[in-house]
């Protein structure tokens, strides 16, 4: 199992009052999986994401990955976060002042790879994904899905574990947004095997998932 | 400095005016560039005014003075002693004997303290850069008057003055018997130097003498060095070689407070001036916490990514702290433009009587530079620290939350 999360509990409070949001959620990930969770808008599906990827702490609850307990506080967490987990968020979050291909290549540069071999990963990425043409270009000068499938990327620059992916279409036209959408199933599918945690609202995109959740009630039930 | 910072730092200097020419920095080189010009500006003038001033006393003044230790005059035997005992003194420019003397000048109902100083001018004169008309040699009957006596008594070249010389030894039923005679005014002293120009009248040692009833000899003998910030210790050096009959007096026993006063002075409106790069750091400030504001998500990325703080800290400082360290340069450059054109405007003059000099005069020192650019610099940089802290605080969670 790459990562099983069990039992986790997050509760917020707004003003006076207290949102129970997860209430002892649970997920099991293997290497391959491409897992979508759909829910309701406020359901918690973002929350259960950031937990799992050392964004966020639960209140209680805990996560394993490959046998091993992580922690959001642990000093480790940067690095869990930088070579075993990937992100792709609802907005690209592409910093700007940078192309595409040294967008790419900054979780490489985190790690400790040098420029010229994380320059050349990113562009071998890029161009699996499409974007040949783009290598140069800056985020504002690339479509929404352009945007996305660098982000998506940059993800993937490590050779992560797990990719966790928040809404990933949220911000797309149907377009671009099946453009983006096949390009995942064929990364998970294809040679890559890439495993994948979605949290998504399209749930006619979702059923393309091997395993479909809904957050209900703080808790995941399959769907 | 790890890869990141490193490949961030490549990329800002690859494209600076992506990366540096931005509107959130235009208020805050504005505020620097103005701030740090008026400190340099403010330096440079009183650096110049430190060093006009001073050179000015250097030029007015003996470096050492030797006059006898009981008040009398020293003879011609005694003159020839003193140059031979300081004849192997290779640090001695020049050694002249003058008369000087306080006196009393007068044109009409005007009467003006002032000091007669007289020399031999068939030998060396050492005023002769501040004599305007500079005709030659000074004849008996004739004396040089400082112009802003001349001025204030109003009188010219060629015009008669009356030196009256108050005798307390002659007391008479009638009172104290002031000897009296008339000069022609063969030209006018003009060093700079305020207190000089005033009150300073020169002649020949034979009309000083014939006016204050002395017999042959000199009042003392002016040294000239090549190091006058020496001459403290040179005056020591020659006390003891000259013995206990003549002593020596370096010119800093009179003007030192004068000068160190000026130094503080320059200090001081270092630091006030300093206070303005303080408030343009207010703008530093501003601006770094604007581009925090600005930059949350690429923040919450990097982040997200396994940077840690301190790097993104650190791109942060070296974005806006390139553009800060090229405005502390570009502010130096404004001061001594500023300086240069306060040196050679011509509508305003200091006044004499007051700041002892009466022109205004900028000087550009390397270390004056340096502890601009490092005071500048070390406030600007503190001003650039302080939001950046900020960054370690923010919760990736929060910036992501934020977005949406």
């Amino acid at each position: 199992m790459i990562l099983s999360a069990k039992d986790l509990k997050k509760t917020y409070i707004d003003s006076d009052q207290r949102i129970e949001v997860l209430t002892g959620a649970c997920l099991d990930v293997a290497a391959g999986d491409l897992i979508c969770i759909t829910g309701k808008s406020g359901s918690g599906k973002s929350t259960m994401l950031h937990i799992m990827g050392l964004l966020d702490a639960p209140d209680s609850g805990e996560l394993i990955m490959e046998g091993k307990k992580i922690e959001a506080k642990s000093p480790k967490a940067p690095t869990i976060r930088n070579r075993d987990l990937g992100f792709v968020f609802q907005f690209h979050y592409l910093v700007e002042d940078l192309t595409a291909t040294e967008n790419v290549a900054l979780p490489l540069l985190i790690a400790g790879q040098s420029e010229a071999k994380a320059m050349a990963r990113a562009k071998e990425l890029l161009c699996i994904l499409g974007l040949s043409e783009r290598l140069k270009r800056y985020p504002n000068q690339l479509s929404g899905g352009e945007q996305q499938r660098v982000s998506l990327a940059r993800a993937l620059a490590n050779r992560p574990k797990l990719v966790l992916a928040d809404e990933p279409t949220g911000n797309l036209d149907p377009v671009h947004s099946k453009e983006v959408w096949d390009m995942i199933l064929s990364l998970n599918k294809g040679e890559f095997r890439q495993t994948f945690v979605i949290v998504t609202h399209d749930v006619e995109a979702a059923q393309a998932a091997d395993r479909v959740f809904e957050l209900v009630n703080g808790i995941l039930i399959p769907a | 400095m790890d890869k990141l910072e490193l490949f961030f730092f490549k990329r800002y200097l690859k494209a600076p005016k992506r990366n540096f020419f931005r509107f959130t920095f235009v208020f805050m080189v504005m505020g620097i560039v103005l701030s740090v010009g008026i400190l340099s500006a403010g330096l440079n003038l009183f650096q110049g005014y430190e060093s006009n001033l001073k050179s000015l006393l250097l030029d007015s003044f003996a470096h050492i003075s030797i006059q006898s230790s009981y008040g009398e005059l020293i003879s011609e035997d005694e003159l020839a002693t003193i140059q031979k005992r300081l004849a192997k003194r290779g640090e001695i420019v020049s050694a002249i004997p003058s008369m000087e003397h306080p006196l009393m000048a007068q044109k009409g109902d005007k009467i003006r303290a002032i000091t007669l100083r007289a020399y031999d001018f068939s030998q060396e004169f050492p005023y002769q850069k501040y004599i305007q008309d500079a005709k030659g040699e000074l004849q008996s009957g004739e004396v040089i008057v400082g112009h802003y006596l001349a001025e204030e008594l109003g009188l010219g070249i060629g015009d008669s003055i009356e030196l009256n010389y108050p005798r307390f030894d002659r007391i008479t039923p009638l009172g104290i018997h002031t000897a009296q005679n008339k000069y022609k005014i063969a030209d006018l002293y003009r060093s700079g130097y305020y207190e000089s120009d005033r009150s300073l009248v020169i002649s020949t040692l034979k009309d000083a003498r014939a006016l204050l009833f002395l017999p042959e000899g000199y009042s003392r003998i002016e040294l000239r060095l090549k190091d006058a910030d020496k001459a403290g210790s040179f005056a020591r050096a020659y006390s003891e070689v000259l013995g206990h009959d003549y002593i020596a007096i370096p010119w800093n026993l009179y003007a030192e407070s004068l000068l160190r006063l000026v130094a503080m002075e320059k200090w001081l409106i270092f630091i006030v001036f300093s206070f303005l790069v303080l408030i343009a750091g207010i703008n530093v400030i501003s601006a770094v916490s604007t581009i925090i504001i600005d930059k949350r998500s690429e923040i919450a990325v990097l982040k997200s990514l396994g940077a840690s703080p301190r790097s993104i800290k650190r791109l942060f400082a070296f974005r806006v702290g390139t553009v800060a360290i090229l405005s502390v340069l570009i502010g130096q450059a404004f001061g001594a433009l500023l300086s240069w054109f306060v040196e050679k405007q011509s509508f305003y003059s200091l006044k004499g009587d007051v700041y002892f000099i009466d022109t205004l005069g900028a000087k550009i020192t390397f270390p004056n530079l340096t502890v601009v650019f490092l005071v500048a610099s070390f406030l600007i940089f503190l001003c650039v620290m302080l939001p950046l802290r900020q960054i370690e605080k923010m919760q990736i969670i929060e910036l992501i939350r934020h977005k949406r």
